[in-house]
């Protein structure tokens, strides 16, 4: 019995988004049906693609990387109770700078790793910190300044290497840094695969998280400035503190996602190359669908990252276009979206209901 | 007398839990029939089948002796039957005469003739002795004339039958005796009044007939000369009540002392206006007062929610003006806040999360950042224990806990604090009887432990039942100070409206 109620009290953050799924892979179905290929197959191909032997399954998961710790700082932040929308512009500042660190920073490969990191982690955390600053001095608000500061990162990291720091060993001059030297790049996990060390960081992480959100103090003063931060304030949380702590972290973290694409996959910062495959909007979608759950986030962004890598392979073997997966994404991000209205609604009525009788 | 309306062995039920079970009441033309029971005992759950909000699982309803079943509130109103809810449905930005009409404005050719409004609007409030101004706009009306407002309104709908929720709960004491005499005068000119309430003085001064819900049951219905309060109360609770404490004199040294404190926005006049009070260890010190008068302002101040622009605070001795909450908690400061859903819990938090407030940085509960969950559960099954919380489980929802319960896990949790000083804001808003008097006694023991106490309450009586000493604050000022021995209700109730002590 005991045994049982823990289980279920294990797995119950994880129906709602498997329910989701289930839904968005219904969805997907009929769009199929409706390109007039077999569901079954179609859903075998994009299973395969993603899964289907050891080197897609590392490509899904290399791909998953960036989404996964991306998704842990934005999980963060909305467990702190504040959106940060910014993580686009924070990884794009933190992957240039990390970029910038492993060429120019003198030393064998791994000083030049670890200064990359640091470099990475830091300024993508004060980026992230100079919204929260706002925030709590000037009361500009988050989810507003967040999102804005994405288009002054993405373009000043755009003009850093188009113009400065621009690569111009080749002919073609494209808007990228010089590439790193070897002792620079983050190991692969297996040679020959594109999976990298930054995988294992991130699984890493969503372990630590979890756990600091159950066991420790600092997890707990998170969580209820998210739930009610009147509460915690009355309790003695260090609003401001926390805020700007979680605005670091969570901005920290984004910076990280980018320097392990640098130094694990790119090998140098190339214009575009994060915000094309739109990773930070993945990985916040794959918190959203978590519930703000480490773990949770780890299983959907590897979901998410299954969904692309395997629409790939779809499109390669079959004639089911590759936005299939861009299908079920919608559906997906249309059910979060109707989560969070409802719950808005719900709180709503609740407030009516509060002024009826008691 | 002729039985206006009749409800016949009404039953709701919700899953497994019956809201109501085979409730039978009757009310006679020109009555003033009372409701009363503690919260949750289903008096909101009658009142909404009889509003048409909710259909009844089984039962029915009898009007002038003909059976009807509403399909809404609408249909309600139609039939005669109006509801003066406990938070007025006014529109702010109207005036008075307009809010009366709303919906069915007199009209000529189309155009709304204000001036019929303005006249019906007097004419009504002649006929019943009410007074309103027609042409006041409700955002600037005192709370009892919005209410005097919404009567008038339901009487213009044209209700026979007029239910009244709560309608004290918001009233200054000088407010509450004019509606009373409104009630009297509505039930002698024909109207048939229902009155929901808790109350049990008003019930007795003003009702005829009381009828007396515990946990969705009748467990009384009784004409007012056969009864007595403590009659009623006895059936309300199920159970004699307890004989409150004594009180051991205690002469402690200061614990408390607040001077000429100030807070002040800008331009405007100032919510807290140079308060100056002080509290000794073993004593009960009451701030009576209406909600608004900058008791709000007063709590957050002294807590260290709300920075203050002049003045001091000391605990014991210590200085902690404009401190951080965490350091004046740490200074010998518990606090049960005001509103137990805005400060006092997080409602999708755990039970265990909310108890745990103020304790997660203790050493006995704290090694290195990691809590240790097992000593603290210890603690709080123990005030669960002490306290009877009803909950399910440690991880159930606070927000699932009734009201009573939530406030006795938040009182437990405060107390447990043991700390000197405790500030006990509405300790027992709406909680139920048998909450309330744990919660008073709890506070008492503290008292004659040697404790001191900064009681702040709406609730006259709660204020002259615990304390030692009585402030009223007005306008952000303490304008008097009585002592338990020469305090009434009388000279209180003065006080609080502004007027002078003499």
């Amino acid at each position: 019995m005991k045994a049982q109620q823990r289980i279920q009290r294990l797995l119950s953050p994880l129906l709602q988004p498997f329910i989701a799924i289930f839904i968005g892979l219904l969805t997907g179905a009929i769009a199929i049906s409706i390109v007039g290929a077999p569901i079954l197959e179609t859903y075998k191909e994009l299973w395969m693609g993603a899964f289907g032997n050891f080197y897609f399954m590392t490509s899904t998961f290399a791909r998953a990387t960036p989404i996964l710790i991306i998704g842990l700082g934005v999980s963060l932040a909305f467990r702190a109770g504040v959106f940060n929308l910014g993580a686009e512009g924070q990884m794009v500042l933190g992957a240039v700078s990390a970029a910038l660190a492993a060429l120019y920073v003198p030393g064998p490969g791994i000083v030049k790793i670890l200064s990359a990191l640091i470099a990475g982690i830091t300024v993508a955390g004060l980026w992230s910190l100079l919204a929260g600053w706002m925030e709590t001095k000037f009361k500009v608000q988050l989810l507003i300044s967040t999102l804005l500061l994405n288009y002054v990162a993405v373009l000043f990291a755009s003009f850093l290497v188009s113009e400065p720091f621009q690569d111009r060993s080749g002919s073609a001059a494209l808007a990228q840094t010089p590439m790193l030297e070897q002792a620079a790049w983050l190991p692969k996990l297996f040679a020959g695969m594109s999976l990298h060390w930054g995988f294992i960081i991130g699984v890493i992480l969503a372990i630590v998280m979890y756990f600091i959100f159950k066991l420790t103090s600092v997890g707990y003063e998170v969580k209820m400035l998210g739930l009610n931060p009147y509460f915690a304030s009355y309790g003695g949380v260090n609003k401001t503190k926390v805020l700007l702590a979680s605005m670091f972290i969570s901005g920290g973290l984004a910076g990280l996602a980018g320097t392990v694409e640098v130094l694990g996959t790119q090998y140098r910062f190339v214009d575009g190359a994060l915000t094309g495959p739109g990773f930070a909007w993945t990985g916040m979608m794959a918190t959203l669908l978590a519930n703000s759950h480490p773990l949770g986030t780890a299983v959907t962004a590897i979901f998410l990252a299954a969904l692309e890598t395997g629409a790939m392979g779809l499109e390669r073997n079959t004639d089911v276009p590759l936005e299939i997966a861009s299908v079920i994404k919608s559906v997906l991000i249309l059910l979060i979206s109707a989560k969070i209205s409802f719950n808005w609604w719900k709180r709503m009525k609740k407030g009516r209901d509060k002024n009826g009788m008691v | 007398m002729s039985i206006r309306l009749e409800m016949r062995k009404m039953t709701k039920q919700y899953g497994d839990f019956l809201a109501n079970e085979d409730i039978s009441f009757t009310l006679n033309a020109g009555e003033v029939h009372a409701i009363v029971g503690e919260n949750g005992a289903g008096k909101t759950t009658l009142m909404r089948m009889l509003y048409g909000m909710e259909p009844p699982t089984s039962g029915q309803i009898y009007l002038d002796g003909e059976p009807v079943s509403f399909d809404g509130p609408n249909d309600a109103i139609s039939h005669g039957i109006g509801m003066v809810h406990q938070h007025f449905m006014l529109f702010s930005d109207f005036t008075a005469a307009e809010n009366v009409v709303i919906g069915h404005e007199p009209k000529k050719a189309g155009f709304f003739r204000r001036k019929d409004a303005i006249d019906t609007v007097n004419k009504l409030a002649g006929q019943y002795q009410i007074q309103v101004r027609p042409n006041v706009k409700v955002a600037d009306a005192s709370v009892g004339e919005q209410q005097r407002i919404e009567i008038l309104k339901v009487l213009y709908q044209g209700a026979n039958i007029i239910i009244l929720d709560e309608p004290t709960a918001v009233l200054t004491p000088i407010e509450v005796k004019g509606l009373l005499k409104n009630i009297k005068n509505l039930a002698e000119q024909g109207k048939s009044v229902i009155l929901i309430t808790h109350k049990l003085r008003e019930v007795m001064e003003v009702a005829d007939r009381v009828t007396v819900l515990r946990n969705g049951k009748v467990t009384g219905s009784v004409n007012k000369e056969e009864t007595t309060a403590d009659e009623l109360a006895k059936l309300m609770v199920g159970r004699e009540l307890q004989t409150i404490s004594d009180r051991i004199q205690l002469n402690g040294n200061s614990l408390l002392e607040v001077n000429e404190l100030t807070i002040k926005e800008k331009q405007e006049k100032p919510l807290l206006d140079r308060i100056s009070l002080s509290v000794r260890r073993g004593e009960i010190v009451g701030i009576a007062g209406v909600s608004g008068n900058g008791q709000s302002e007063l709590l957050q101040a002294i807590s260290g929610l709300r920075k203050v622009n002049g003045g001091k605070v000391l605990i014991d001795g210590k200085d902690v003006t404009n401190q951080s909450v965490a350091d004046i908690r740490l200074a010998g400061l518990s606090h049960i806040p005001e509103d137990r859903y805005l400060w006092g819990a997080a409602k999708q938090a755990t039970v265990e999360e909310t108890g745990l407030m103020g304790y997660q940085n203790k050493p006995d509960y704290n090694n290195k950042s990691i809590l240790l969950k097992k000593q603290f559960r210890s603690l709080l099954s123990s005030w669960i224990k002490k306290f009877e919380i009803k909950t399910t489980s440690i991880n159930e929802q606070a927000g699932n806990l009734s009201g009573g319960n939530l406030q006795k896990l938040i009182v437990s949790r405060e107390l447990g604090q043991e700390t000197p000083l405790l500030l006990a804001a509405e300790p027992t808003r709406g909680v139920d009887i048998g909450a309330m008097e744990y919660i008073h006694e709890a506070l008492l023991q503290k008292r004659n432990n040697g404790d001191g106490i900064l009681l702040i309450s709406s609730e006259l009586t709660e204020i002259l039942t615990l304390s030692d000493r009585i402030l009223v604050i007005y306008e952000g000022k303490i304008v008097g100070e009585l002592t338990r021995e020469e305090a009434t209700e009388e000279k209180i109730s003065i006080l609080m409206a502004g007027g002078s002590k003499q």
